[in-house]
């Protein structure tokens, strides 16, 4: 799942569950049935579930987009002293 | 949100919250239906006593009484969506010298669905009236029909109504 999937697969596990509730509340206290409202959202949560948790195409439509290998090449990357850094540190401590 | 596990972990999580919000709705909204202040126009009761089928003095020297009743319930308007059952019993309140308040359950019974909650009955009592003592003649006794109100979610709601009162006799049987 890309990082756009995750974002919407959040925003829509929210979404559902708080519908599916809400939904589920309305018709239990219309009909007049706990049983019916616990099922309604029983089947809300389910589906939720179905729709947001497995990795599904539809959540992996924004892949990353890696540099080029020849383009790392070009930039390499800057070699880190070490010994140096360190150095640095204890006059620092000294101080 | 980045695997299967993460991702199951927190629909169940928020899936459980919701189910405890609309848990705490559902009997939230109980709190409106049988207000305690106006209980009498939401229960319609009688209670008379047809007979006293026994009156006598134990060994130990406790009275003991054993009595048959006519019962009418209408208890349909405490059933909400959120209703499991309600129990109800039928009290023998009276005063003593020793004790200021005595109560005794005579009879009780559980309605399980608002079809049975309107009902008339005749019974015998189904737990012996048994004093603390020997104080029994000619006193008099109410009676008391108190009701629990059990919900499926929530707090349970204990409400009573006086129903009548009677003398017992002078004499034991």
């Amino acid at each position: 799942m890309d990082w756009q999937g995750q974002k919407r697969a959040e925003i829509l596990m929210q979404i559902m569950l708080v519908v599916s509730a809400v939904a589920a509340f309305g018709v239990g206290y219309t009909i007049g049935s706990f049983r019916t409202m616990m099922l309604a959202y029983a089947g809300g949560v389910v589906l939720t579930t179905l729709i947001t948790v497995p990795n599904w195409p539809f959540f992996n439509r924004h892949p990353l987009k890696w540099l080029d290998p020849s383009e790392a090449e070009r930039h390499p990357k800057p070699h880190v002293n070490s010994a140096a850094a360190s150095s640095k540190k204890k006059a620092a401590k000294h101080k | 949100m980045h695997s299967f596990g993460y991702r199951l972990n927190t629909v169940l999580t928020f899936a459980l919250l919701l189910l405890a919000v609309l848990c705490g709705a559902a009997s939230f909204l109980d709190a409106f239906n049988s207000p305690l202040s106006a209980s009498s126009s939401y229960v319609q009761a009688n209670a008379q006593v047809v007979k006293v089928n026994r009156f006598r003095r134990q060994l130990n020297g406790a009275d003991e009484v054993s009595l048959t009743f006519n019962v009418s319930l209408d208890m349909k308007r405490l059933f909400t969506w959120n209703t499991k059952q309600v129990f109800v019993f039928l009290a023998a309140e009276y005063e003593t010298p020793k004790n200021a308040l005595n109560q005794i359950s005579l009879w009780d019974h559980i309605i399980l669905d608002k079809d049975q909650a309107m009902f008339q009955t005749k019974v015998t009592t189904k737990y012996p009236l048994i004093d603390q003592g020997s104080n029994l003649r000619g006193r008099k006794v109410d009676l008391i029909l108190h009701w629990h109100v059990m919900p499926k979610t929530g707090r349970m709601i204990r409400d009573k109504l006086r129903l009548s009162d009677f003398h017992l006799p002078e004499a034991y049987t």
